[in-house]
């Protein structure tokens, strides 16, 4: 059993709950342990950097120092977080000045920042550490009836100098998952670009144009639901689409899954185990 | 059996180029042409479009001029990506291409199209200048070309990068944001701006960051970081849309625009709970008028399916919480002192 310190992102603990409620059913079928990280706190959301860049790097490096203090990599389940958490990593590693500065604040609480944890996402764990042949052959009930659109959103593509895991314009990784679940995952142009969510209350009109973008174009490529790895996104394609697709003049609905789910889905857990009930768009 | 060392074989094939086409004049909608042409390995998209205006049809319109990625002319979208003709590898986009051996060539977005591939600038010239994208200098007017107006070297790192944009509108074209609405500041212009507050010759920069943070500005830009993806010069642009953000919270406060008080709300949150307080997240951002009319249809549907976020008193602060204030506090102090030593200098 590999074990990983599981960072639960704000989101999660609040509206899409079902995201680490999925994860708690399977982890174990698929030989991985998520440590919950109780102590962690919020990553600043792609906000704090500019708020206070110090503070940032501060919160983050305690964050992933409460990671490696268990010698375990971070996995987050929120693309955000992921960026956010990695960025923070990033101007850490390359600053002796920032890490020195930040390690004499956190050493008071017996803690220390030595860039020895990665930072990773719960789809790249799948892939890289579970292994796609694994998956694979754990499938009990593939979604092979289902043309799924796979949404990565942009912050695990982007910026590549952060992420560098997929090609941050011609991602597969995703595709690549949801093909070893027994999906069909089609081509489609917006699935790696902007759901939206960061501007959804500074410039909503804005923001509802993007995601009903993002709808318009996966129904037209007559995609039976849309997948994503990030509950951002899914906040805005499933709890805001009916909103979205009204002001662009559009009709019809789709449903939305995160990544968690569907690979739940795909092991054989019912809708009901796995909380997709919460979303707003019926399934 | 052939002898390799004497014979110099170069690859070569037939490519079909998928060009947009459309002439206001006569066309009621854009259509696609295909040109199939043999080329060598090692050419530009440029030069093959080059080869199909001399010697196919000379109808197809491009902009280009210095073919060495200084210009920024000939950028277009290749393969659905926007970027400079003039420096893509056609072979490098066969590996690309959705459909084999067929490369598709369109304008850039987001700007009005004239012809063919041909956008209009104007729009992007008219918001650089409405941001007065040019250092307007402090020095006094009867000195002007009388003396020297340097600045440090260490001043000139702060925004060396920003200075190798060649407004190829690459990035415009990629915009999420300026998809969504037409009137968004755009990245090229963000950066100019950036660019210029952060020069110490110029006078303007209270004002031109008055302007930045106004709608469809600064904080609309949504954080999909294509346009830095997108850059043909690879420059940083996120870097600068922060760094005018950090600017407008350290010198205008947080109170004169929704995007500096969402911001903000994430600082206090962090500093008191560790944690995001999501349901009055709205409120703090946009007051509670904009809350009820806009979100409040929405909070029903999800009262129903139990998805809202919990009433701040209900979050429960981290685990730790105590240590991550103490910390926090700490680094206020480092910060101050920072500032301190800032303003002195």
């Amino acid at each position: 059993m590999k074990r990983y310190a599981y960072y639960q992102s704000c989101i999660n603990e609040s509206m899409t709950k079902e995201v680490d409620r999925s994860i708690d059913l399977w982890q174990k079928d698929l030989g991985i342990e998520m440590v919950k990280m109780h102590e962690s706190a919020c990553c600043g959301g792609s906000n704090l950097d500019f708020v206070s860049p110090k503070h940032f790097a501060l919160v983050n490096a305690r964050n992933i120092a409460l990671a490696e203090k268990q010698g375990l990599d971070l996995v987050v389940s929120c693309n955000t977080c992921l960026m956010t958490i990695r960025t923070a990593k990033k101007k850490l590693d390359e600053s002796v000045e920032l890490k020195r500065e930040v390690n004499e604040i956190l050493g008071k609480e017996g803690l220390e920042y030595r860039g020895t944890s990665q930072v990773r996402h719960l789809l790249w764990v799948l892939i890289d550490d579970v292994g796609l042949d694994t998956i694979r052959k754990k499938v009990k009930t593939p979604l092979s009836k289902l043309r799924i659109a796979p949404f990565y959103g942009c912050h695990i593509l982007r910026p590549s100098s952060v992420l560098g895991k997929d090609d941050p314009l011609e991602p597969t990784s995703l595709d690549l998952l949801l093909d070893a679940l027994g999906g069909k995952s089609i081509p489609y142009e917006h699935k790696n670009r902007c759901c939206g969510f960061h501007t959804l209350l500074v410039a909503e009109e804005e923001s509802l144009n993007v995601a009903a973008e993002a709808l318009r174009e996966a129904m037209e490529a007559k995609a039976d639901c849309i997948v994503t790895p990030c509950p951002l996104c899914h906040t805005v394609l499933d709890g805001y689409q009916a909103k979205a697709l009204r002001q662009s003049g559009l009709r019809g609905s789709i449903p939305v899954f995160h990544l968690s789910e569907v690979v739940g889905l795909a092991l054989g857990y019912s809708e009901r185990q796995l909380g997709i009930r919460r979303h707003i768009v019926t399934v | 059996m052939s002898d390799t060392t004497i014979q110099h074989h170069v690859e070569s094939r037939d490519v079909t180029f998928r060009v947009h086409r459309f002439n206001p004049q006569v066309d009621s909608k854009p259509y696609f042409d295909d040109y199939t042409i043999k080329l060598e390995k090692g050419i530009t998209v440029l030069r093959a479009l080059n080869y199909i205006k001399e010697h196919v049809d000379s109808t197809v319109t491009f902009r280009a001029f210095c073919q060495a990625g200084i210009c920024g002319s000939c950028a277009m979208r290749i393969n659905g990506i926007s970027k400079l003709a003039c420096t893509t590898q056609v072979w490098d986009e066969l590996d690309r291409s959705r459909e084999t051996g067929i490369i598709r060539i369109e304008p850039l977005r987001n700007l009005p199209l004239i012809k063919d591939l041909v956008v209009e600038m104007d729009p992007l010239v008219g918001k650089m200048k409405k941001h007065s994208n040019w250092v307007d200098s402090r020095m006094p007017e009867d000195e002007w070309g009388k003396k020297e107006f340097l600045i440090s070297e260490k001043e000139f790192l702060t925004y060396d990068k920003a200075t190798d944009c060649i407004l190829c509108a690459s990035c415009v074209s990629e915009c999420t944001i300026l998809r969504a609405h037409q009137e968004y500041v755009s990245p090229a212009v963000l950066l100019k701006s950036y660019r210029m507050n952060v020069d110490s010759r110029d006078g303007i920069h209270d004002q031109r960051l008055a302007g930045l943070v106004k709608d469809h500005g600064v904080w609309d830009c949504t954080h999909c970081y294509r346009c830095q993806e997108t850059c043909v010069k690879h420059i940083p642009i996120m870097d600068a849309i922060h760094g005018i953000r950090e600017d407008a919270i350290e010198r205008r406060g947080t109170k004169d625009t929704s995007g500096a008080r969402h911001a903000e709300a994430f600082m206090d949150d962090i500093a008191k709970k560790g944690k995001l307080v999501e349901a009055t997240l709205p409120i703090r951002t946009n007051g509670i008028a904009w809350t009820v009319k806009n979100l409040l249809p929405m909070a029903f549907k999800m009262v129903l399916k139990r998805r809202t976020p919990p009433p701040p008193p209900l979050v429960k602060a981290s685990k730790g919480i105590d240590a991550l204030r103490k910390e926090f506090r700490e680094m206020t102090g480092h910060v101050t002192k920072d500032h301190q030593k800032k303003s002195g200098e």
